[in-house]
């Protein structure tokens, strides 16, 4: 601990002190022995802390905190998206409040939300586990399952619209088949949040499956092997080794999905390619609408009111979640 | 496109600029504490001899190359007579017309000189100030050449703010294969809504549909019903500036469209690009007749040679008159851009003028480019044996007379009908009660608002 | 499951239970990708012939990938597009891992809070802020420049946020005995933590690669010159005012997904050398 070096940022192989890395070639001629730092130890670690944080923070803030301030600040205002700015207090959330519409997509992205979260969940890892074993067949069948999010999704929504179109798509021959006939997979009110679902849970399953992979892979082989010693079958391996040593991995996913279902681009995509917020507003989500009233109406300051309102929420959604678990650390530290 | 594109920098990019850019936002952030918002609408250093920037959405690459041809030309043969250059910029279709490009860019200050507009966004814009008066550019006798109802939703207190380039009517297009298989003819074409609805149910098979109506919600969605509203005598605003909603025509109108979807005849959702597109529709097979526009002409010559088609005007309730709608883009300048005079000059000169390049221009694009019917009845008289023969003399003959200019609605006003379409077409909502609520939403609305009045 | 005895069952069965597994596995690829065969088969037929419902082309044809490569200046947007992302990619993971190393493994007064307000980034999305991040970016004189692109596209908390957790989960003594040889902070995560990190590294510059060479609505708006054009958007231009010629924009995205196919199938095969090479097991 002592002899850490301060400068944590500097470029490799300036402010080394010491001894060998642990990996890669050894380089053992002219080590440097350099001063112990005046800085305490504890100190080094802060700075090394700060410095190491500082470009992604400073890049973040710049391109994303200072642009959520703006518009935090922008939902006080009324805007006629042609450069005229006039304060209005609180106006916009008031309008919010009697506003058929907001409630009708807050709805609406609720609903989304508590349908593709755990769907999403079960499907990503459910994938995982089918092709967790690495070799040659499951790297292939693995790159197809991850196939959809290779595509744009404009494009790929593209192509579902017209698998799922009345009467000639693909699927509604299929269920016309089972018995469902006559029905419209994205014309109906009914059915249409359903089928959004559906096609959203198709294109981001591959992504959490990629991310529960990572997350099988660092459980030791070791608690496998002996469990299967003392006898627990494929059911009790899962159970009580596999779900609870995927803890963090959970948590991430579970979290990041909530956010994607919420606020995320893939799902406005999804929804804007594929119904624009229809049929009758059966599937208009919150950012769906908040991106009509903004870009189409140049309601920016109450489009930024509902996005302030948007953010809070997952803020005190994702703030219980951290509280819950602790960081999402779990049993480690 | 002047130049190839830096890699980190703009042509014109200095330290100085970016650090006198930087302070210009800093001081700016810190005046706008005092007076109004932190977001700067003058912020960039404009050159005065910098060329106009004209958005639009034809760009090359795209699918019909006549079309960003004649742009093309157009800005060449301004540059070749003028000080004040001009550049085209191209912003896909879709994006255009409902992302976020152009909202961001004006919303910063940084719209486009020239750029066109649809009946639907002018009152947006309008209201906004950054049309331009185009008056004092157009020649008397060149105004007089465009027929008051072409240019009345263009215009406010007399003065015009946009150019029409185009109108482009809409009809019913029918496949004769579909026609003939049920043993059908050209004879058979229905007269009213009654009949339509019939018939659209008898060329209805499991493979497809007998009519097809625009489904997506969308200002397109409500460009195509607003004649059905209007043959019924029905209008969403009174001459009293009240709603006029709530009136038997909204509600037979909305029960039109309502039941051709729950006969089965209509579709719930439509393929491609939307109703809007002949070839995914009718020409696939998909549908038997189309309600579609005048420009289905060009696009079924373009992309369904072989495929065998007729026109027919739109069908007329029983106690109804016929009408049609009249779409099309316009031409208008930024009043807030950097060289307004000049953006105003550059549009008259293109689509208003009264010499024959103009006239010519306007003509080329309706016949060449398009299959659209000229805003100015000189560009008609130029072309006249283009325009009467085949489906667009049809159109010029039988469809075009008696059309009623697409509305100019604020997008509020968009939002409440074209919410009351979809619930009553898709949700199964009841005509009545949805036109009884959507005007009060109206007159809660237009009670409220302060701008160029609806047309 | 072959190599192990198991307990359960003979070696026949184990290799029944495999094939049915396989099988399983296999009907559901395809099930996934059957939308993603319907693209390719589109990308064969002919304007006229997109929308019939066969997913064999009647009258295949190569006149749509002609198109697209010789009538538009398609080439140059698939240049940009992996000029960006590889930027992007490369730039932002070397940050986020920096990032991610700090708030894991090192203690500084503030972490949490540091972390909590990168976390909460995640949660606006872009066309919420896109006003502002134009404003802010115009400022800076970036507007029309590939820099203007690239650099708002660097800064993602979902990357950090990933590495955090994965540096969360590495056992302590790795550090402690780069510690013990007075190693400093630089060194152990350039040559500890960053080594130990190649598995996530693959799997996240898939993820980034593939964000920004899908991405559309951000160099859409920052970029109005054709020649700084993505291939997202050159796509978009497909849709004309009142179609959209599907059998391009089909036979475009199917160039398009070429490359990131490749580049999976690549990446694939190093996420699983290195998680052999990494000792983490």
């Amino acid at each position: 601990m002592s002899s850490r070096t301060a400068n944590a940022a500097q470029p490799r192989g300036e402010a080394f002190a010491g001894s060998e890395p642990l990996h890669g070639p050894m380089i053992t001629t002219a080590k440097p022995k350099f001063k112990r730092s005046r800085i305490s130890s504890r100190h080094q670690e802060w700075i090394a802390g700060y410095l190491f944080v500082l470009p992604d923070a400073l890049g973040l803030l710049v391109f994303l905190g200072l642009p959520m301030l703006l518009s935090l600040v922008l939902g006080l205002y009324e805007v006629d998206g042609f450069g005229s700015y006039r304060f209005v207090g609180m106006a916009n959330y008031a309008k919010m409040m009697s506003d058929r519409l907001f409630w009708q997509s807050a709805k609406v992205t609720a609903l989304y939300a508590v349908m593709l979260v755990p769907l999403l969940y079960v499907c990503g890892l459910g994938l995982a586990l089918l092709v967790q074993k690495t070799n040659r067949f499951n790297g292939f069948i693995r790159s197809m399952f991850f196939a959809p999010h290779m595509i744009s999704l404009v494009v790929v929504a593209l192509v579902w619209q017209f698998l799922v179109v009345d009467k000639i798509g693909v699927l509604t021959r299929l269920a016309s088949a089972l018995g469902f006939s006559g029905i419209s997979l994205l014309g109906d009110p009914d059915f249409a949040l359903f089928t959004v679902v559906a096609v959203s849970v198709w294109f981001l399953m591959g992504y959490y499956m990629l991310i529960f992979l990572g997350g099988l892979q660092d459980i030791p082989a070791m608690y496998y092997e002996a469990a299967t010693m003392d006898g627990a079958g494929p059911f009790a391996r899962f159970w009580y080794i596999t779900l609870p040593l995927l803890k963090p991995t959970s948590f991430f996913v579970i979290m990041i999905s909530m956010v994607a279902a919420v606020a995320g681009s893939q799902a406005f995509d999804i929804i804007w390619v594929m119904t624009s917020g229809g049929p009758a507003n059966s599937t208009s989500v919150l950012i769906v609408y908040i991106y009509q009233q903004a870009f189409g109406f140049g309601a920016f300051g109450y489009a930024a009111a509902m996005s302030s309102i948007l953010v809070i929420s997952l803020m005190v959604l994702t703030g219980l979640m951290f509280l819950l678990t602790r960081g999402g650390r779990f049993n480690y530290d | 496109m002047s130049d190839k594109p830096k890699l980190f920098v703009p042509s014109s990019w200095s330290r100085r600029r970016f650090l006198r850019n930087s302070a210009t936002f800093a001081a700016a952030g810190v005046a706008s504490g005092v007076s109004g918002f932190p977001f700067i609408n003058k912020l960039p250093v404009r050159a005065q001899d910098a060329p106009l920037k004209f958005w639009q959405f034809y760009a090359p690459g795209g699918q019909v190359k006549p079309q960003v041809e004649w742009f093309e030309k157009m800005v060449a043969d301004w540059n070749d007579s003028h000080e004040q250059k001009v550049e085209l910029e191209f912003v896909p279709n879709k994006e255009y017309i409902n992302g976020p490009k152009l909202a961001t860019a004006f919303a910063s200050g940084q719209g486009p000189d020239v750029f066109i507009i649809s009946p639907g966004d002018f009152l947006r814009y309008y209201n906004g100030g950054v049309l331009q008066d185009l008056t004092p550019y157009i020649d008397e006798k060149a105004r007089a050449d465009f027929p008051e109802s072409v240019l009345a939703t263009r215009m406010v207190d007399g003065k015009i703010y946009g150019l029409p380039m185009e109108v482009e009517p809409m009809a019913m297009y029918y496949s004769v294969k579909a026609f003939e298989q049920a043993g059908l003819n050209e004879n058979d074409v229905p007269k009213t809504w009654d009949e339509l609805l019939e018939l659209g149910k008898k060329l209805t098979t499991p493979e497809r549909y007998g009519l097809l109506f625009q489904t997506a919600p969308g200002y397109y969605q409500n460009f195509t019903w607003y004649p059905f509203l209007w043959q019924g005598g029905g209008e969403f605003q009174g001459a009293d500036g009240k709603s006029a909603f709530d009136s038997p025509a909204t509600v037979q109108a909305l029960k039109f469209w309502q039941d051709a979807v729950n006969s089965g005849a209509a579709p719930r959702q439509v393929l491609g690009n939307g109703a809007n597109d002949s070839v995914a529709n009718l020409a696939s097979g998909y549908c038997a007749i189309q309600n579609v526009g005048i420009w289905a002409i060009s696009q079924l010559k373009n992309n369904a040679k072989d495929f065998p088609y007729g026109v027919f005007r739109l069908p007329t309730p029983a106690n109804g008159k016929y009408v049609t709608v009249g779409g099309g883009w316009a031409f208008v300048a930024n009043a807030k851009g950097r060289n307004p005079e000049a953006a105003g000059q550059f549009c008259a000169w293109a689509l208003a003028s009264t010499e024959q390049g103009s006239v010519d221009r306007v003509a080329t694009w309706c016949t060449e480019a398009k299959s659209d019917m000229p805003p100015r009845d000189s560009a008609l008289k130029a072309r006249e044996a283009a325009f009467g023969e085949g489906m667009i003399g049809k159109f010029a003959r039988d469809i075009h007379p008696g059309t009623r200019a697409e509305p100019r609605v604020p997008p509020e006003v968009y939002k409440i009908i074209s919410d009351a379409i979809q619930q009553t077409m898709q949700g199964g909502a009841d005509p009545q009660a949805t036109a009884s609520a959507a005007s009060q939403q109206l007159d809660a609305y237009l009670a409220s608002y302060s701008g160029a009045p609806l047309l | 499951m072959t190599k192990k005895p198991s307990l359960y069952f003979s070696a026949s069965q184990v290799t029944l239970v495999r094939l049915v597994w396989m099988t399983v596995a296999a009907i559901l690829a395809l099930m996934i990708i059957f939308p993603l065969l319907w693209m390719t088969s589109i990308s064969f037929k002919t304007a006229q012939d997109a929308f019939s419902p066969t997913l064999l082309p009647a009258a295949p044809t190569f006149g749509n990938f002609t198109y697209v490569i010789t009538e538009v200046p398609f080439v140059r947007y698939m240049a940009n597009s992996l000029f960006v992302s590889a930027t992007v990619t490369v730039v932002a993971l070397f940050f986020h891992s920096m990032a991610g190393y700090a708030l894991a493994r090192l203690r500084f007064p503030g972490r949490e809070l540091i972390f909590l307000a990168i976390f909460s980034t995640l949660l606006v999305s872009l066309p919420v802020i896109i006003v502002p991040l134009f404003i802010i970016v115009r400022a800076m004189g970036m507007l029309n420049t590939y820099a203007g692109i690239i650099v708002p596209s660097v800064f993602n908390a979902f990357g950090i946020f990933l590495l955090r957790q994965y540096y969360l989960s590495l056992p302590r003594e790795i550090e402690e005995a780069a510690v013990i040889d007075g190693a400093g902070y630089w060194r152990i995560y350039w040559s500890v933590i960053l080594p130990l990190s190649k598995p996530i590294l693959a799997a996240l510059a898939i993820l980034f690669f593939l964000a920004n060479w899908n991405a559309f609505l951000w160099p859409l708006t920052v970029a109005s010159d054709q020649n700084l054009w993505v291939v997202q958007v050159g796509i978009a231009n497909f849709k004309s005012e009142y179609s959209a010629a599907w059998n391009y924009m089909m036979a475009a995205s199917t160039i398009v997904a070429i490359p990131t196919l490749v580049l999976f199938l690549i990446f694939q095969r190093q996420i699983m050398d290195s998680i052999k090479t990494s000792g983490l097991k």
